[in-house]
């Protein structure tokens, strides 16, 4: 109950259930962590099966040539006399099993020599796949990164022009708020004439009444004044005028 | 030297332990455990991918209920597969070819998906028991032949991977034996006895991976069936 109790605590509950832990986290030198690289490639074998520092054992002492290496590693020589011992002596003995032991061999032989570096190239295609994805997102992130830097340096270019922006600014609201004054003060302007006019044109009115007025009455007291013998005598007089003046203007016209 | 073909399949127990539980376990010790590398070597990648796929293959027309089988199911074919395969070597014993072993897994099994079935929609499983669109002449008759048919199954998958296997490390032995008895006789034969030896060892390899897979891929479908 404990030992899972840690294990739970171990995973992703960090400090929950630390209280009934048997041991606490991060109390010794971790071990296996950062995990140690794996190795680029596998260990050496000769044969399929026998790794390769199996023969490197005499080495310093036998030198190495093309034939002494059969002839004298002690590998060959070790393994030569083991067979050989095995067979003479019937430890191991040949029977039926041996015929079928060496057909089951040749066919995994033959399967792992035809096929082995095609398998091999299929779990490299699928570890490199695997890592293809993770360095796509790492990709990715890094030029979300790099963008958002170049952003951040362009805002603060912008920044530096901000004076000539706000006095544009400032420029501009003067110039609105001049225009609205002189559009108020015109307006002003406008209205008062209005109101003068009309006072003005009602003293012209009343003028021009009182005139045409002066003169019908003059005109009415004058024409009933007139009676008809004035009348005739001041149309014969007139006729008189007329006449002498046609006179005058004729012996002109002549002259 | 062995005195008669059976003695291959002879389960001892030898100083108190029976041979055949070390027969089972051994197998385990070729996998892989999971490591904790992100990049893992390629024996590891292949495993992993070889469960992966085969999981979904087994799955992928089942219903999400019966997701909960896939460790059973895939484990036991990995088991079975790896059983098999090492069985094929020399001087091995193979505990698939035990009848009680085969038994062990196919009965239980069986009889979970039976049981299952009858439990959360026993009318479905009943129709089962009779096809689609029979004439009415024959419902009784069919009715019978299907139950039996329904009974007969873990029999069927026990008896199959038992009798396949081993048929086929018999004739392993026989076709060796013959070899060994014509090689200094008629040395001709020999080799032609010899070459008939190797495409019976394909063929060997190949039945032990399709057996496995056959005796798990039923197992599913007796799942999709009642569930």
């Amino acid at each position: 109950m404990l030992s899972r109790l840690v294990f739970v605590s171990g995973t992703h509950l960090f400090n929950l259930f630390l209280v009934q832990a048997s041991r606490g986290l991060h109390t010794s030198s971790q071990c296996l962590a950062p995990m140690p690289p794996m190795p680029e490639h596998g260990g050496k074998v000769r044969h399929g099966i026998f790794p390769e520092e199996l023969f490197q054992l005499l080495y310093p002492k036998t030198g190495v040539t093309e034939c002494s290496n059969i002839t004298f590693s002690l590998f060959y020589m070790l393994g030569t006399g083991l067979l050989v011992y095995l067979l003479s002596k019937e430890i191991y003995v040949i029977n039926h099993e041996t015929y079928a032991g060496l057909a089951m061999l040749s066919v995994i032989v033959y399967g792992v020599k035809k096929f082995g570096p095609q398998v091999a190239a299929y779990a490299d295609q699928l570890n490199d796949e695997k890592l293809a994805k993770a360095q796509v997102v790492k990709d990715l992130t890094l030029n979300s990164m790099t963008e958002s830097i170049e952003n951040e340096k362009k805002e603060q270019w912008r920044t530096e022009g901000r004076s000539l922006l706000f006095d544009a600014k400032r420029n501009n609201v003067a110039m609105l708020l001049e225009t609205n004054y002189r559009e108020r003060l015109h307006m002003v302007t406008n209205e008062v004439k209005r109101r003068l006019d009309y006072h003005v044109a009602l003293q012209n009115l009343k003028r021009r009444m009182e005139q045409e007025h002066m003169i019908n009455w003059v005109e009415m007291s004058v024409v009933s004044t007139i009676s008809p013998q004035p009348e005739k005598e001041s149309i014969t007089k007139c006729i008189s005028d007329l006449k002498a003046l046609a006179k005058t203007s004729q012996a002109k016209a002549t002259v | 030297m062995a005195l008669n073909f059976f003695d291959q399949f002879m389960t001892p127990i030898y100083m108190g332990i029976p041979l055949i539980t070390l027969a089972t376990l051994m197998p385990r010790l070729t996998f892989l455990q999971p490591t904790s590398q992100w990049t893992t070597s390629r024996f590891s990648t292949l495993q992993s991918q070889l469960l992966n796929s085969s999981t979904y293959q087994l799955f992928a027309p089942l219903s999400p209920k019966s997701h909960h089988w896939a460790l059973l199911i895939v484990s036991l074919m990995i088991f079975l597969i790896t059983i098999n395969l090492l069985g094929l070597l020399p001087y091995t014993f193979t505990p698939t070819t035990q009848l009680s072993f085969n038994m062990a897994f196919a009965l239980p099994a069986w009889l979970a998906t039976v049981i299952i079935g009858l439990r959360t929609q026993p009318t479905h499983a009943f129709a089962h028991l009779l096809p689609e669109s029979t004439p009415p002449l024959l419902i009784p008759i069919l009715i019978i032949i299907e139950t039996i048919s329904l009974l007969i199954r873990p029999l069927a998958l026990g008896v199959r991977l038992t009798a396949n296997l081993t048929a086929g490390h018999l004739l392993i032995q026989l076709i060796s034996t013959a070899m060994f008895t014509m090689i200094h006789t008629i040395p001709l034969m020999a080799m032609l006895t010899g070459t008939l030896l190797l495409l019976l060892s394909i063929l060997e390899i190949a039945v032990a991976m399709i057996q496995a897979y056959v005796f798990v891929l039923l197992l599913s479908l007796y799942l999709q069936e009642n569930m």
